[in-house]
This record gives C-alpha cells, sequence and structure tokens, in this order.
C-alpha cells in the first residue's frame, strides 16, 4: 500500500514539474530553453511511477517500516538533526551540538547522564577546535560568543 | 628542458628540508580533511591559502597541491568505515567499501583503497612527466562538444551500476536530473523551481545531499535495531588484504587509473565522475556484476585508483595552459596568481623551478601519502569496535559540520535531513540510492555542453557528427546501450 | 661599486618615507578604530568561486588590511548563481555589524536591478572603499581564418555572414551588453556560445571552440604571451598603458558606448553602526596606498578610476555610474 502511494506521488511530483518547466519555455532561438531538460525529465519520472504502479503487487517488496521503540528511535535522530538546524543560528554551533547530542545519547539510545553529558561536552569542543581553530572556520556563535 | 632534466631540476627544489616539511604537512592535512565528512579539498585549500602567503611560491603551490590529491586518500575511510562519504569523489565507494567493513574485512578495502590510490597517483605523475605539453595541446581542443560526449558516456555508465529493479533505477536517475535544475540556469540566467526562495536559487548543495543520503541514511537504518551494538557483527578478519583481494585488484587499479587520468583532462569531469565511471565499468566487465553492492573488492581498487588518478589529470592543463578544469584546479591557479607567479602555456619555460618542483612533489607526495595511510588502517579498523551509541552521535556531529562547512547555509541542514529520511524511506523500498547522487553531478554538465554546442553549432545538432573526437565517442555509447539492451533481453 | 652605493642610497631615501607613512598610516588607523572593535576575525565576503580574478583581489586586499590594521580578515568565499546568491546573502542575510564586508563589483547591480525580484536593492550595500578598475576587453584568435584581423573586420564578417562567427557570452552581463550594442549598431550577428565566465570563454578560444572572446586581462595574459590569443579591443574610455597597441572598442568601431567596465569595490551590508563602517572604510583606504598592493594589483592588468580613487567623491561618483546602468537597461527594455 506503501508503495502504491510512493508510485502516486512520483506521478504527481512528475506532473507538476513537467507543467512547470513547460511554462519556462522548452524550445527558444537557439535551441533547448530552460524549460526542456526538466520537462523531460520530469516526463520520465511520471513514466516510471506509472509503469510501477501498473506492475503485479507481487513484484513489490513489503516494506517493514519500524513500529514502536525502533520508530521512537528513528524519528528520535530525526528530530535531533531537526533540533540543530532550527537552533544554530540562535543558540550558536556548540550549545546547539551539545544539546543534540545530548538528545541523541538519552532519547535514541538511553545512555546514563553523566556518561552522555562527558561525552557530548567533549565531542562539542574536539570538533569546535578542529573546525575552528585547525582549519580555521568560523562556526555560528551563541549569544553568549562562543 | 627535457623531461629528465626537469625531474632532476624538480627533486633538486623539492629535496630541500622546508618544501619536504611542507609537503608532508600538506598530506596530513588533505588525509584528515578527506576523512572528515563534507570538508573537501576545495574548502580546506581556500581556509589554508592565506597561511601560504608567508611561504615562498614553491613551497605554498606544493603544500596546496599535496592537499589537494591527500584528500583522494583520505576520502575513502569514513566511506568505508561509516558509509559517509569523505566528499563526493568517494561515494561511490560506499557501496561496496562499507559491506566489505560490515563483513568484518575494513582493513582489506582500507588497504587496498589506500594502495590504488598510490598506484594511481604515481602513474598519473609518470605520464603528466613525460607527456603533459603534448597531453595538454590535446585538452585544449576539448570544447562543449567532447565534454557532452563524455557526460552521454556517463549517464550510460551510471545505468549499468543501476542495481535491483532497472525502472526504479531510471527514476531515480530523471530524480536527479530533476533536483539539478533547481536553482539558476547557467547558460542563460533564469531562475528554475526556485519560487522565489534566495536558498533555493543557489541549488541543492551536492554535499548535503551525499552526506544525507547516505550518511544519516546509514544512522537511521541502524538505529532502528537495537540489537547490533557495534557497526561490524562479524569478527574482523584480518587486517590486511590477502592474495586474492591483490589478484582481484591489481587489474582494476591499472584501468581506473587510465580512466581516471582521462576524465581528469575533461573540464567538468575530475574525480567525482571518475570514480563511478570507473565503478561502472568494473562492473560491466566482471564475470559476477551480482557481487558489486555486496562487497566486491573491485568496487574499491576501481573508484579509488580513478579519483587519484584524475586529480594528476586536472592538474596538468592547470601546469601546462593555466587552464582549470574544476573549481580545486581554478583555486590552485589563483594562488599562482597570488603569489606573483603567472599562470600560463609559458609557465613551464619561465618558472621551470616551479613547474617541476610542483611534479616532483607529487612523487614525493604520494610516498608520504602511503606511508602516513596505511599504518592508519589498523587504527581506523578498530574505530568499528567503538559501542554504536557512541559513534553514531559523533558521526551524526561531524556530518552537520561538514555539510555546514560547504555554504555556510543553515539551510543546507534541511536539506541533509530532507535527503535523509527520503534516502530511509526510499531504501525500505528497495530503490538504488547511487544513481540520484551520480545524475545530480552529471546533470548539470551535459545540459550545459548540450546547449553550448548547440549554440555554437551554424547546423544544429549535426556538430556532433562533424567532431571526430566527439563522433567516436557518441558511437561507444550507442554501441553500449545496445549491449545493455542486449544483456536485459538475454537475462 | 659607485653606482652601488648609489643605487643603495636612492633605495634607503625612497623607503624612508614609505616608512614614515607606514608608521603615519597605521597611527591613523589607530584614531578611527571603535571601541571594543573588532573581537573576532572580520569575514570579507567573495561571491565569485576561490581563484577567480575577484577573489584573487579580495585575497591580496585583505592580506594588506591585516598588515597596516593589525585585525585579523578572513576571506569566504559564498558562491552561487553568478554572483547572486552571495550578493542576497550580503543584502539581506549578513548582520550589519561591522563584522561582515562584502567585496564586490559593479555586476552587483545588474543582480539588484534585474534579478532580485524585490528582494533586495542595490542600496541595501554601502560602498565604503574602492578598489579597482578592469575593462572587458575583446580577444581573438591567433591560428585559424579569423587569425590577426581588427575588430572591425571580425564585426564585418559577422555582418555578412551573420550567425557563422562564434562569440563566447556570460549570459545575462555586460558580455551580452556590448554584443547587443554592436550588433544594434552595426548590423552584424553573432552566434553566442554562452558560458559561465569570461575565462571558460577565453579558454575555448584558445582550443578553437569560438572565434571570439571577451574577458579581462588577468584572464587571458597567460595565453596572450604564449601567443595562443590576442587582445583586440578595450570597452575602456582610454587605451591601457600595458595595451597600448590595442585600440579602444571606441576607437575600433567608433562612437563611444562601447565601454564596459568591472568596478571592484568593498561594501558593508546597510545599517551597520557609522563609526564601524568608518574604520572599515579607512582600513581599506589605507591599504589601498600600500605600494606594495598597487604594484601587484597593477600586474594583474587593472587601472585606477580617477573619479573614483577620492574617497569623498567615490560614493556619489559609483552611484553616478549606478543611474547610468540603470538607465541602459531602462533604454534597452530590460527593465520596465
Amino acid at each position: 500500500m506503501f508503495e502504491r502511494a510512493l508510485n502516486i506521488f512520483w506521478i504527481l511530483l512528475g506532473g507538476a514539474a513537467a507543467a512547470y518547466a513547460w511554462t519556462l519555455g522548452l524550445v527558444g532561438s537557439s535551441g533547448p530553453d530552460s524549460g526542456l531538460f526538466p520537462f523531460i525529465s520530469a516526463l520520465i519520472v511520471m513514466g516510471a511511477g506509472v509503469v510501477l504502479l501498473l506492475r503485479s503487487p507481487g513484484e513489490a517488496v513489503a516494506p517493514d517500516f519500524p513500529r514502536g521503540a525502533a520508530l521512537g528511535r528513528v524519528l528520535g535522530v530525526a528530530a535531533g538533526l531537526a533540533f540543530m538546524a532550527v537552533s544554530i543560528p540562535y543558540l550558536g554551533f556548540a550549545v546547539a551540538g551539545f544539546i543534540t547530542m545530548i538528545i541523541l545519547l538519552r532519547a535514541v539510545e538511553k545512555s546514563g547522564w553523566v556518561f552522555s553529558i562527558a561525552l557530548a561536552f567533549i565531542s562539542v569542543v574536539v570538533v569546535v577546535w578542529l573546525f575552528g581553530r585547525v582549519l580555521g572556520m568560523t562556526l555560528p556563535r551563541g549569544p553568549w560568543g562562543w | 628542458m627535457d623531461a629528465f632534466g626537469g625531474l632532476l631540476t624538480g627533486f633538486g627544489v623539492i629535496l630541500t628540508p622546508e618544501n619536504l616539511y611542507l609537503c608532508f604537512l600538506g598530506s596530513l592535512i588533505g588525509t584528515l580533511v578527506g576523512v572528515l565528512p563534507g570538508v573537501g579539498p576545495l574548502a580546506a585549500l581556500a581556509l589554508l591559502l592565506p597561511i601560504t602567503f608567508t611561504l615562498t611560491p614553491v613551497g605554498g603551490m606544493v603544500m596546496l597541491a599535496s592537499i589537494f590529491y591527500g584528500a583522494m586518500y583520505g576520502g575513502s575511510t569514513t566511506s568505508i568505515l561509516l558509509n559517509i562519504p569523505g566528499e563526493a569523489a568517494s561515494v561511490v565507494t560506499c557501496l561496496d567499501g562499507h559491506q566489505m567493513a560490515k563483513q568484518g574485512r575494513a582493513g582489506a578495502a582500507l588497504g587496498i583503497a589506500a594502495i590504488g590510490s598510490f598506484v594511481a597517483g604515481t602513474l598519473g605523475v609518470i605520464v603528466m612527466t613525460f607527456f603533459a605539453p603534448a597531453i595538454a595541446a590535446v585538452a585544449i581542443r576539448f570544447g562543449p562538444p567532447e565534454n557532452f560526449a563524455v557526460m552521454v558516456l556517463g549517464v550510460i555508465c551510471t545505468l549499468y551500476m543501476i542495481a535491483g529493479s532497472l525502472v526504479k533505477g531510471v527514476l531515480m536517475v530523471a530524480l536527479g536530473f530533476l533536483t539539478a535544475a533547481i536553482g539558476i540556469d547557467v547558460v542563460n540566467g533564469r531562475e528554475r523551481f526556485t519560487f522565489g526562495s534566495i536558498d533555493l536559487s543557489a541549488g541543492i548543495e551536492l554535499l548535503a545531499v551525499v552526506i544525507g543520503l547516505f550518511g544519516v541514511t546509514e544512522v537511521l537504518n541502524n538505529v532502528e535495531r537495537v540489537v547490533k551494538s557495534t557497526v561490524v557483527t562479524d569478527r574482523i578478519r584480518g587486517l590486511w588484504p590477502t592474495l586474492a583481494d591483490w589478484r582481484a585488484s591489481w587489474r582494476p587499479m591499472l584501468r581506473g587509473s587510465g580512466l581516471g587520468f582521462f576524465l581528469g583532462l575533461v573540464p567538468g569531469g575530475g574525480p567525482v565522475t571518475a570514480s563511478f565511471m570507473s565503478y561502472a565499468l568494473e562492473k560491466r566487465i566482471s564475470a559476477h556484476p551480482e557481487r558489486f553492492g555486496n562487497g566486491a573488492i573491485e568496487g574499491v581498487a576501481g573508484p579509488e585508483s580513478a579519483n587519484n588518478a584524475a586529480v594528476a589529470g586536472s592538474i596538468i592543463p592547470v601546469l601546462s595552459l593555466g587552464i582549470p578544469g574544476n573549481p580545486v584546479t581554478a583555486l590552485l591557479l589563483g594562488a599562482l596568481v597570488i603569489h606573483g607567479v603567472q599562470p600560463g602555456p609559458l609557465f613551464i619555460t619561465q618558472r621551470p623551478d616551479l613547474f617541476w618542483g610542483i611534479v616532483a612533489s607529487m612523487y614525493v607526495g604520494n610516498v608520504f601519502l602511503l606511508l602516513l595511510n596505511l599504518p592508519l588502517v589498523g587504527l581506523w579498523a578498530q574505530l568499528l569496535r567503538i559501542p554504536y551509541r557512541v559513534l553514531f552521535p559523533v558521526v551524526l556531529l561531524l556530518s552537520v559540520v561538514g555539510t555546514y562547512s560547504a555554504n555556510k547555509n543553515v539551510f543546507d541542514l534541511w536539506v541533509m535531513l530532507g535527503f535523509g529520511l527520503l534516502g530511509y524511506v526510499l531504501h525500505k523500498l528497495a530503490y538504488d540510492l547511487a544513481p540520484f547522487v551520480i545524475a545530480l553531478v552529471l546533470a548539470p554538465l551535459l545540459e550545459q555542453s548540450l546547449r553550448q554546442s548547440l549554440a555554437m553549432s551554424p547546423d544544429g545538432a549535426m556538430i556532433f557528427l562533424q567532431r571526430p573526437g566527439t563522433a567516436l565517442m557518441l558511437t561507444a555509447c550507442a554501441v553500449l546501450v545496445a549491449l545493455m539492451f542486449r544483456r536485459t533481453k538475454k537475462s | 661599486m659607485k653606482s652601488v652605493i648609489a643605487v643603495a642610497l636612492l633605495s634607503a631615501l625612497l623607503a624612508t618615507p614609505a616608512v614614515a607613512q607606514g608608521a603615519d598610516a597605521k597611527a591613523e588607523l589607530g584614531k578611527v578604530k571603535p571601541k571594543d572593535f573588532p573581537t573576532g576575525p572580520i569575514e570579507y565576503t567573495v561571491v565569485y568561486p576561490a581563484g577567480g580574478g575577484m577573489d584573487v583581489t579580495a585575497r591580496l586586499l585583505a592580506k594588506h588590511v591585516e598588515k597596516w590594521s593589525g585585525d585579523k580578515i578572513v576571506v569566504n568565499n559564498r558562491t552561487g548563481g553568478a554572483g547572486m546568491v552571495g550578493h542576497a546573502y550580503l543584502a539581506t542575510q549578513a548582520k550589519p555589524d561591522g563584522y561582515t564586508v562584502g567585496v564586490i563589483a559593479n555586476l552587483m547591480w545588474g543582480d539588484a536591478m534585474l534579478r532580485a525580484q524585490g528582494r533586495w536593492a542595490y542600496t541595501d550595500l554601502e560602498p565604503i572603499g574602492y578598489l579597482n578598475s578592469d575593462p572587458l576587453i575583446w580577444v581573438g584568435p591567433t591560428d585559424g581564418p579569423y587569425k590577426g584581423m581588427s575588430v572591425k573586420q571580425i564585426v564585418q564578417i559577422a555582418k555578412d555572414k551573420p550567425n557563422t562567427v562564434r562569440a563566447a557570452t556570460v549570459p545575462g552581463s555586460m558580455w551580452d551588453y556590448i554584443l547587443d550594442q554592436v550588433e544594434a549598431n552595426s548590423g552584424a550577428k553573432f552566434l553566442r556560445v554562452p558560458f559561465q565566465g569570461g575565462g571558460a570563454g577565453i579558454n575555448a578560444l584558445a582550443g578553437g571552440n569560438v572565434d571570439i572572446a571577451q574577458g579581462f586581462f588577468s584572464e587571458f595574459r597567460g595565453l596572450a604571451d604564449a601567443g595562443k590569443v590576442a587582445p583586440l579591443g578595450v570597452a575602456a574610455p582610454e587605451r591601457l598603458s600595458f595595451l597600448k597597441d590595442t585600440p579602444t572598442m571606441n576607437e575600433a568601431l567608433g562612437g563611444n558606448e562601447y565601454q564596459w567596465i568591472i568596478i571592484r569595490f568593498a561594501v558593508v551590508p546597510k545599517g551597520t553602526p557609522a563609526d564601524r563602517k568608518a574604520y572599515l572604510g579607512a582600513a581599506v583606504q589605507a591599504a589601498m596606498k600600500d605600494p606594495e598592493l598597487v604594484a601587484e594589483y597593477l600586474k594583474a592588468g587593472v587601472y585606477f578610476d580617477p573619479k573614483l580613487t577620492d574617497p569623498a567623491r567615490m560614493e556619489a561618483n559609483l552611484k553616478a555610474y549606478a543611474d547610468a546602468e540603470r538607465e541602459f537597461y531602462q533604454k534597452t527594455g530590460r527593465l520596465k
């Protein structure tokens, strides 16, 4: 069922992209215009989606999506990364990274508090040193200046 | 000055304590940069360029060059160990390298990668020494039609690489082409698929896609299962390649070197294209192509040699003509200018000390890198013994920094996450992810060279037949496609 | 022996004012330095890829600004969309706190006026210092059917046989505009081959893949010295001192509208505190007075526009140039 939904998604995506590409113009005065390549690619996506949809269900692989605790862990990782992306501009890399690592260590793999804090702290310090000092990159700083 | 005389001059220049030290330092930094996901040679060179101001031109260029090819050594490390590509040229190494690591053969994979890199790097420099001017004279004539033909060859190689359902693979390739269109159309400057967003107008950052699709996806796959405590479930079997490994690898290494060198010459080609074309080649001529994707060592030996040979190939136009083929060599050119040296066809005659010094340093650098990387193999393999619950947050942290380092834009982190989730879902539904990435790399070059070729041709598409090199390559492509159809019909 | 002493004395004489000037300049700079600024590195943003002409300009500038001001400068490339991404970043996302300086060119005006779609305007970036000017130069082959021809001759061929002469261009910027002008005035029709930069087009020229290319001196100098390409016309008001034998485009084709020059200057985002802006500007001025930097720039084949070298008149004259460009866009229908 999920496979079917995905195939329909491909068809819709391909169709929408092809329509948009059409508005960009397919052929210009000196050959292909901006829309041609995306248009053809979108049609292929759509076509492939149709072929997959029409194929017998027996060919499809039953996907083993995670349930329960496993799903929680997967979502936990995603949430951690999302938190990082949201908070870096406000908290700076160091703090955001520290908090994210704690989230990941605690929520996903249930490590102990002491261990989590220690590992998070050391990792962040090493990474900031490595990229910030050794390689000279400017990582975003938080309101505290680091 | 003939090649031998030049080499002698070069070695005379490079074999000083200061220059040797700089070569070593560059190799070390290059390896480190290659290992770190996201930070590639371009970022490292840009960051370290100011340091070279205090050095002599020879010292500065030697260091920068060694960072460039050093990164190709280190790039395979995280690909093999963690399925996170060190940079785009090591994506393909993930496919079989990581599988080998899971089977307890990380040491063999890392060892073959290092040795393949050394063989290719050294062979590349040897060819460079004797044939640079002749090769440069040919390379300069490569125009848009030739580039197009190479890119078409690349797309066909991608199709060869598809594991599993061909329809799904083609869908991924088309999706890659579509994603590559997001941003500004380089041929006429118009925005495509950006919907007014400034972030999207820059296009989708390749590095973010690669780290998300391979690195993050792998982490998501792994955390699903709590049973596994370390990456490697099998016993780590020996740290060195076996005799069987050698026998299987030496020919892919040579083929990869040749292919990579040639592709390094083509503008826009370079290490990335070389790596996956080599993979496709090895898979195509293998007697057991089904092994690819499950830990076939040829899938590591070929690409890792190819990307190192491509570095040597791409340096030739820079040193012999002053023409850069990719952003890294463009930066090397800029560095020359900043040091007061005028690159161009006269460079070799005006500054033979600098030209041959750089060439000689590449021999020395490859030796340094081999000596650096081989002993580290054991160390890296032990890394896999670390419990995963400790490893993966650190890996994710490094992924975030690496992705961020590309454009200093938080938007890329969302791209990384998005593609990580997408990869996770698609992987479950039996989609092959590598073709998407490769299509993403090839699409802009393919489209640009096609439209440039048509723009410069008064006779439209006939230009592809009028130019001998292009016609030859396109005929080869047609033959390959025909062979592919025959194969699928048979099976 | 006497001549050696003479040279030594002369050098000492010439050096002393420089040394004295050095101490002066550093002191001057110290006077305008705001309190507590800067506490960290200052980013010089370059909107083009590392290693290119703009990047080299910025890095040389940064090197000398560091020397005179003692502050740490980090050059950062924010590339994409032929400069659009970096310009948009500077105008909309960079914090106006004095820690970001953009090293850009007048190509930014095109992005602001034609492509920004109202998201930002060129007034969002305030100039603090002029660097140099680089005119677009037409470059021709030294091999093949068009070798040795002048601009006028090639334009004539493009008119007699339309769509046969292949000209390298960078779409949406001055490369296109000058071709438009030439075509409009002469009735010629070129076959335009798009590239991502002037350098790429010149490399194609050297390989025989196009017949005429346009770029900056630094982009083709190596090839020109080796005899692979030849400069044909300079789109500047006067001949360049280091290309005395190359006519200006105005001379070659008649008229006075063939002037297309890259003007490189430093900017800060609008809203940067006045004292920090003044200090950053003064640091750039101090570096620009350094004879070493001037020499390095001259080697790259630039010239210094007298209308812009005076800091007091720079801003006004830059605005005048920008207005002239806007007029051009309106006249040619690109801007309503």
